[in-house]
C-alpha cells in the first residue's frame, strides 16, 4: 500500500461513510463496501489495493484498539450493575441465537470447529450499530432499551470467551486444553493485574506528561497484545485484557478521550482491509449460507427478543422492538472471522468461506437491521394491534 | 408523597431516571457519559413514541435543573425576613481580596460613617463574630453581613473594594 493507495482509500472511506450516514445506516457496511469494490477480488474494475504486509498490520492496529475499547469498558463493577435483564435476557438469546447459528453452521462446515465459528458469528449482535440505532431513533426513554442493552453486554462477554476459541481452537483435545489452559492463565493474570495494579498504575500514569502519557498507555496495549500473540492466544485477547487491566484506574476516561481518534481511524482501515478479502465469486459457495443465516436470523433475534420481553414483563411490541434492535451484526462477526482466518488447525477453505460469509452477512443484516429498527414500531403496532380504552372525555 | 424516580444504567450510553407524573404521562432523563443529556417525555405512560424530546448541553441542564429545583427563587425565610425589616435590608458582602480594609477595625474604616450601612456581623472560618465591634479587624476572605438602605449598598461596596481608608 502507497500513500496514493491510502489517499483513494480514505476518500473512499469518508465518501461512503457519509453516504452511510445520509441515510441512517451504519458506517460499518459502508467501510466494507470500500474494502469489496477496492480489493483484488470481484469487482475487478476498481481494484487499486491488494493485501499486503501494510494493510495487514493496519488492520491488526485496528483490531487491537477495537478489542482495547472493548476491554475498558469491562470493569466488574460497571457488570454488578447492569440490571435484572442481564441473566435472563442474555440467557434466552444464547441459547435461541447460538443454537440456531450452530445449525447453520453444522449444515455448513459439518461438525468442525468452523461450524462453532460460524455459529458465534451468527449468535453476536453489533453493539455499535444498535446503541447508535437507539440514539439515533430516540429509543432511550423507552423501557425495552434496557433489556437491549443488557442482552449486548451479556453477547460481549461471551464473545471475549470466543475469541480465543476462534484464534487457534479445534487443533485436537490435547492442544485445545493446552490453549483453554493458557487462555484462562491470561484472563486470571489479568483480571488480578486490574485488581492489584490500578493503584500504583494510577500513580504512574497521572504523573507523566501527556505525551509520555499517551506512549505509556499505547506502549502497554500494544505489549499486551504481542504476548498474547507469542503465546498463541491472538492479538485481540491481549489488547482486551490490556484494557480490563486499565478499566479500573481513574485515568480511564482520559485514555478513551486521548485514543478515541486512534480507534476510529484504524477500525475503519480494519474493516476496509476485510473488504479486500471478501471474494464475491465465492457467492455461489457461500450465498445460501449467508440468505438462510439472514433469513434464520429475523427470527432468532426478533423470537429471542420477544422471549426476554415476555420473561422480563414487557409487552409484545416491546420485545419485538428489542429483538429488532439485535438484527443489525457487525464488528464482532467480523473480529471472529478475522481473527478465526489465522487458525491453521481450521480447514483452509472453511477459512475462506468464513470470511465471505461473514463480510457478506455482515453487509446484509447492518442494512435490513437498522432499516427494521427504523420502522420498528409502526410494524409493532401493525403486527400487535392494541384496542385502546376510549380517550376520557 | 414520594415520587417513584427509578435509575437504570445503561451500558455504553449512561444512565437513566424514570418517573411517572401524578396526570399519567412519564418522564425519562437520560444522562449522556459524554455530558450531554435528554429528557424524553411520554404524554401517556404507555405510548411507545415520546410526545416530545429535549436536548440539552451538560451547562443548559444544569441552569435548568437549578429553575426546576427552586434555587433561583428566593427563598420564603428571606422574604419574611425582609418584610420584617420593613425598608432595610440585609446583605451578605464578601472582602474582595485586595480589599485595603483588610487588616483594618471597622471603627478605622468608617463604614457606617460614610455609607451608612452597618456592619452587623463577620463571617469567617473557623469561627465568625456575630455580633461585629467596632474593634473587630477585617481579615482575608472575611465576608461581611451589613444592614442598611437599598441605595446605600452600591457605595458600600466600591468602598469596601477600592477604598480609601
Amino acid at each position: 500500500m502507497t500513500l496514493s493507495e491510502l489517499a483513494v482509500t480514505i476518500a473512499l472511506l469518508g465518501a461512503l461513510g457519509l453516504v452511510a450516514r445520509r441515510f441512517g445506516l451504519s458506517a460499518i457496511p459502508a467501510y466494507l463496501l470500500a474494502g469489496l469494490i477496492l480489493g483484488p477480488n470481484e469487482p475487478t474494475q476498481l481494484a487499486l489495493v491488494s493485501p499486503s504486509e501494510v494493510t495487514e498490520f493496519v488492520a491488526q492496529l485496528g483490531l487491537v484498539f477495537l478489542l482495547f475499547f472493548l476491554g475498558l469498558e469491562f470493569s466488574l463493577e460497571r457488570l454488578s450493575r447492569t440490571g435484572r435483564h442481564f441473566g435472563l435476557g442474555g440467557t434466552a438469546d444464547l441459547v435461541v441465537n447460538a443454537g440456531l447459528g450452530l445449525v447453520i453452521g453444522v449444515v455448513a462446515f459439518g461438525t468442525t470447529s468452523a461450524a462453532l465459528v460460524l455459529a458465534a458469528c451468527i449468535y453476536v449482535s453489533s453493539s455499535a450499530i444498535a446503541v447508535k440505532g437507539l440514539i439515533d431513533f430516540r429509543r432511550l426513554g423507552d423501557d425495552e432499551t434496557d433489556l437491549v442493552l443488557a442482552i449486548l453486554v451479556f453477547e460481549d462477554i461471551v464473545v471475549a470467551f470466543m475469541l480465543g476459541f476462534a484464534a487457534a481452537g479445534g487443533g485436537g483435545p490435547s492442544a485445545t486444553l493446552v490453549l483453554v489452559a493458557k487462555a484462562l492463565g491470561f484472563i486470571t493474570a489479568g483480571v488480578a493485574a486490574s485488581h492489584w495494579l490500578s493503584r500504583p498504575l494510577d500513580r504512574l500514569l497521572d504523573r507523566l506528561p501527556l505525551e509520555f502519557f499517551l506512549l505509556f498507555s499505547f506502549g502497554f496495549l500494544v505489549a499486551c497484545a504481542a504476548v498474547a500473540e507469542q503465546l498463541g492466544l491472538s492479538e485481540a485477547i491481549g489488547a482486551l485484557m490490556a484494557g480490563i487491566v486499565l478499566s479500573e484506574t481513574s485515568v480511564r476516561e482520559q485514555i478513551e478521550e486521548r485514543f478515541f481518534s486512534f480507534r476510529d481511524v484504524f477500525a475503519a482501515l480494519f474493516f476496509f482491509v476485510f473488504g479486500l478479502s471478501i471474494d464475491l465469486s465465492t457467492f455461489g459457495d457461500v450465498g445460501w449460507i449467508v440468505l438462510g443465516a439472514v433469513a434464520l436470523t429475523l427470527v432468532g433475534k426478533i423470537g429471542a427478543g420477544m422471549l426476554a420481553g415476555r420473561v422480563g414483563g414487557f409487552t409484545s411490541r416491546q420485545g419485538f422492538n428489542a429483538g429488532v434492535a439485535l438484527v443489525a451484526h457487525g464488528e464482532f462477526t467480523i473480529i471472529l472471522a478475522q481473527v478465526a482466518s489465522g487458525n491453521t488447525a481450521i480447514d483452509p477453505d472453511a477459512r475462506a468461506d468464513l470470511v465471505a460469509f461473514a463480510g457478506l452477512y455482515v453487509l446484509v443484516t447492518a442494512t435490513v437491521g437498522i432499516v427494521l429498527m427504523k420502522e420498528s414500531k409502526r410494524l409493532g403496532r401493525a403486527l400487535f394491534p392494541v384496542r385502546r380504552l376510549a380517550p376520557e372525555s | 408523597m414520594t415520587v417513584d424516580l427509578r435509575e437504570t444504567r445503561l451500558p455504553g450510553v449512561g444512565v437513566k431516571y424514570t418517573l411517572r407524573t401524578a396526570l399519567g404521562g412519564r418522564l425519562a432523563v437520560i444522562l449522556h457519559l459524554d455530558g450531554q443529556r435528554e429528557i424524553y417525555y411520554y404524554e401517556r405512560a404507555t405510548d411507545d413514541e415520546p410526545t416530545a424530546v429535549i436536548e440539552l448541553h451538560d451547562e443548559e441542564a444544569r441552569q435548568l435543573g437549578a429553575v426546576i429545583g427552586g434555587a433561583y427563587e428566593r427563598p420564603r425565610i428571606v422574604e419574611e425576613l425582609e418584610l420584617a425589616l420593613g425598608e432595610l435590608q440585609i446583605e451578605w458582602i464578601r472582602v474582595p481580596d485586595d480589599s485595603s480594609a483588610i487588616g483594618r477595625t471597622l471603627a478605622e474604616c468608617g463604614l457606617r460613617a460614610r455609607t451608612g450601612v452597618t456592619v452587623i456581623a463577620i463571617l469567617r472560618e473557623p469561627e465568625s463574630i456575630s455580633g461585629a465591634q467596632p474593634g473587630d479587624v477585617i481579615q482575608r476572605d472575611d465576608t461581611l453581613v451589613a444592614v442598611g438602605k437599598a441605595g446605600q449598598f452600591a457605595e458600600f461596596r466600591r468602598l469596601l473594594a477600592e477604598g480609601p481608608f
